[in-house]
């Protein structure tokens, strides 16, 4: 048992149980205040070349914090827009995150041209059954609007 | 405030209110005067009666003038020949021609040759022969329910 941890068990006393969750968070805690204490109270021996080397390693620590704090925050604001086009990808779901305007006019831009699609393959569809059809048809039109035509094609068939 | 979502929407069905509204406008008050050459050329049996015409029969025959560039000049002959005739049939009378022409349009050719030569044969009968069979065969609906 190492001389922190003899602190921690001598702190403990009787008031908490050894290996519970309790135990062990507190003693955790009271490990850190060791450390804190005891870096605190030789930090003044330390030499400048530790010192630098300590600033150096603790800013580096930081901003490697800072930048993966910032990737969960974008990401997550990210998938709270809730855009469509995230289902092409996360790279292009952020874009469209970050290019609101950009996204906007390329939806509006494809909803258009299905709205003009969709005319069109309409209209071709339709196209052999318009009027003009009817009227260049095989039989004329009177044929088709002829009841006495119907009723006499029954008669023929039975 | 409108989200960004709610403004897609907006644009979306101003757009579609647009371009519906604007299709059917487009033709349905033209006068004889304001249609254009082409369109006169082809609509030409129905100049007299034109004006008369209810916006949504124009609409019809313009779509019959647009489509008629599409035509060999066989079917244009035979749209020209036709078109006034169509054009003094009555609604119900048109509603039942586009309805067995869609079902004709349905057969294999050997029935509509079929069918054509029945239709030469029928032309043999007597006008009054025809009339009682149409009087015979009752309507489904009126003119009443078209209009």
């Amino acid at each position: 048992m190492s001389k922190y941890e003899n602190e921690v068990t001598s702190n403990t006393g009787n008031h908490m149980v050894q290996n519970t969750p309790e135990y062990n968070e507190f003693a955790e805690a009271q490990l850190a205040h060791s450390v804190v204490g005891l870096l605190d109270a030789h930090v003044q021996h330390v030499d400048a070349e530790i010192s630098n080397r300590l600033l150096v390693a603790r800013g580096l620590a930081v901003s490697q914090l800072t930048k993966l704090q910032t990737q969960v925050v974008v990401s997550h604001e990210v998938n709270q827009s809730g855009n469509v086009l995230q289902w092409f990808g996360e790279h292009v779901g952020q874009y469209v995150g970050h290019h609101r305007l950009m996204s906007f006019i390329l939806v509006t831009a494809a909803l258009l041209l299905a709205f003009f699609a969709a005319q069109q393959f309409g209209l071709n569809n339709n196209l052999e059954h318009s009027d003009a059809y009817l009227l260049a048809s095989d039989l004329p039109p009177e044929a088709y609007a002829d009841k006495g035509f119907d009723a006499w094609l029954d008669t023929a068939a039975d | 405030m409108v989200g960004y979502s709610g403004r897609l929407k907006c644009l979306i069905l101003i757009l579609a209110l647009f371009f519906s509204g604007y299709s059917v406008a487009e033709d349905a008050n033209v006068s004889w005067a304001q249609l254009n050459a082409a369109q006169q050329a082809v609509l030409k049996p129905l100049a007299s009666e034109w004006d008369t015409l209810r916006p949504w029969q124009r609409e019809k025959m313009l779509d019959i003038a647009r489509d008629y560039s599409n035509m060999s000049p066989n079917k244009q002959e035979l749209v020209q020949k036709r078109l006034s005739r169509w054009s003094r049939m009555t609604p119900y009378e048109r509603e039942n021609a586009r309805k067995k022409y869609q079902e004709f349009q349905a057969l294999s050719p050997e029935k509509k040759e079929e069918l054509r030569k029945k239709w030469l044969g029928y032309q043999k009968y007597s006008e009054s022969q025809r009339l009682k069979l149409r009087s015979e065969s009752p309507d489904s609906y009126t003119d009443a329910d078209l209009e």
